[in-house]
């Protein structure tokens, strides 16, 4: 019984969600702030909850699940993300005014999805989470139901999304027969052709999470059609959930070195970065672009994972931890530009808006640059750090091959996030209008910004709390 | 002739491929989700079969296979949502009529 209060964040944020449900139903006229900021007081209220159980390790309940630091990391990650995205949506008008509070349920229950996915320790839990996830998700990302490129987004997101867990389940069916249970740790990890098979299977669903290469056709259109919060969203927590998920699978509980995993996940890391960097080039909707940066930026974590030593583990949550704050920072900013862009401009997400951007808002372009500066790990930023870690842990053991990808890759992806660059201080602006920022946007900016300094100019807190999080049950 | 795990498993495979096949060549998104729910009841079979052959006692595998069932139809509803506005807006249903997003 004692354990059951393990679960009380997780227990609570879906209380809470639910009420606001309910709360948005009875209201006959809601104001959409009010709501969003039920939201974001849910979300505080649950990471409150998590403090108390910072540093503890232990099981639950029936061992479907741990509670221990390393998990802990990813749900504050998960949360702060959530909580980031609430405030990008205060300001976002793609979004129907009248469902604020299904919006901010929906977002919140899928927050609580990727909550237990990083603590799941059996296949079970892992499966319904993740598909907590992936329903939210689809919902969220077809939320602007009067836009037809929202839904269409949606769809394909959903349609390989479905066919995915569907090989994820096969996967779990595979794995019970060769072992007798779901549960992860009940076994020493073993190169068993069927368990090898099924962890393959499973392996589909995980890599469409995390959009690793063979599966990530759905991830541009999803991020174009989906209401840009949405996509922030949608580009950060999914991602870092399913990246703490598989450190555990298959760094911790069934090590990918045991199981001769390790080249495979080497090659997907490296064409992950790859792909997602070479497709980038050619994006001229900022939206796209930054939806190959994230799938680059998913190989760049990979690294980390592949080494699988300490070093990596630690590069890893520090890469996902920066990620979130430059990634967000750059949504943002896009955010605002879209919405000082007239009406007759048929795409207000294209490039071209950036043209000139330093003599209408030198601030903005600024904070931009600091933020594509990060994504290309330039120092001093947070990015420059992360990087740093997760190539040096590549060379430190050995994987000299992920390593020299991973910087070649850095340099192709210097050149598309720096041609934005270019575009706001050399190119002169079609109109020279000045450009409104709403409150809630500057904070998040200014947040976003504070934070990616803050780990590229004094990392040690930071690599200090990562190190501190690398402590897990078993 | 008795019936015996390899047929069970056999019949889950088949059905497996159908569905991946039916995802992949089908053009109309009803068949594909269709075949994505074949693809689900072959691992449930698969779960049912293997918790009566190989795994008997504890009824774990038909007990996942309640939960994935309820899942499975979870996630067809939203996609039938999705399907509609679409529909409404669109007036197709099949995939090679959404091109509004590419690049």
């Amino acid at each position: 019984m004692k354990n059951l209060l393990l679960l009380t964040p997780e227990l609570l944020l879906a209380v809470l969600a639910l009420g606001l449900l309910v709360w948005d139903m009875l209201q006959k006229t809601s104001s959409a702030r009010l709501t969003l900021w039920l939201g974001v007081a849910a979300l505080t209220l649950t990471l409150l909850a998590i403090v108390p159980q910072l540093s503890q390790k232990l099981q639950g309940v029936g061992s479907l699940w741990v509670s221990d630091p390393l998990g802990n990391f990813f749900k504050i990650l998960i949360l702060l993300a959530t909580l980031w995205t609430l405030l990008l949506s205060m300001e976002d008008r793609s979004i129907p005014g009248g469902q604020m509070g299904l919006y901010a349920a929906t977002l919140s229950l899928a927050a609580l999805g990727m909550m237990l996915l990083v603590s799941a320790t059996d296949l079970l839990l892992v499966f319904l989470s993740l598909e907590l996830v992936s329903i939210c998700s689809f919902i969220l990302s077809g939320f602007n139901r009067s836009d037809p490129a929202s839904s269409e987004g949606a769809m394909k997101y959903f349609l390989i999304g479905a066919f995915s867990s569907a090989m994820t389940l096969f996967g779990i069916s595979l794995f019970y027969g060769a072992t007798g249970t779901t549960l992860l740790t009940a076994m020493a990890p073993t190169s068993n052709p069927l368990l090898l098979f099924s962890l393959l299977f499973m392996l589909v669903g995980f890599g469409f999470k995390v959009s690793m290469v063979p599966f990530h056709f759905w991830v541009p259109d999803a991020y174009q059609g989906a209401p840009t919060p949405i996509t922030a969203f949608l580009s950060i927590a999914p991602k870092a959930a399913t990246l703490g998920l598989l450190l555990r699978i298959f760094t911790i509980l069934l090590p990918h070195t045991a199981l001769s995993l390790t080249m495979l996940f080497q090659v997907l890391a490296i064409a992950t970065m790859t792909v997602g960097n070479l497709s980038a080039i050619f994006q001229t909707n900022m939206k796209r672009l930054l939806a190959y940066s994230s799938i680059a930026q998913a190989g760049y974590m990979l690294i980390g994972f592949v080494t699988s030593d300490p070093l990596g583990q630690e590069g890893v949550l520090l890469y996902a931890f920066t990620y979130m704050a430059m990634n967000l920072g750059a949504f943002a900013v896009a955010m605002v530009l879209a919405h000082a862009s007239l009406p007759a401009e048929q795409d207000p997400y294209h490039l071209r808006t950036y043209d000139g951007l330093a003599q209408r808002s030198l601030g903005l372009s600024l904070l931009l640059t600091l933020f594509l500066l990060s994504l290309a790990g330039i120092p001093p930023t947070g990015g420059f750090i992360a990087k740093f870690y997760v190539f040096g842990a590549a060379i430190r053991s050995g994987f000299y091959a992920l390593a020299v990808a991973g910087i070649l890759n850095s340099v192709i992806a210097a050149y598309y996030y720096l041609r934005i660059t270019y575009r706001m201080f050399f190119v002169s602006p079609a109109r020279e209008t000045p450009i409104p920022v709403g409150n809630y946007l500057a904070t998040t900016v200014a947040f976003a910004a504070a934070l990616t300094l803050a780990i590229g100019l004094y990392p040690s807190p930071f690599v200090e709390s990562v190190k501190l999080s690398m402590s897990y049950l078993p | 002739m008795s019936l015996t795990l390899y047929h069970y498993l056999s019949l889950g495979a088949v059905l497996f491929f159908i569905g991946v096949f039916g995802v992949l060549t089908r053009r109309n998104i009803l068949s594909i989700l269709m075949s994505v729910e074949l693809m689900f009841n072959a691992a449930n079979l698969n779960l049912v079969a293997f918790n009566r052959y190989l795994h008997p006692g504890p009824l774990l595998g038909q007990g996942l296979v309640l939960f994935t069932i309820a899942v499975a139809a979870a996630e067809i509803v939203v996609g039938l949502a999705l399907l509609l506005a679409i529909y409404r807006k669109r007036d197709t249903v099949y995939v090679e009529n959404f091109n509004l997003l590419k690049g």
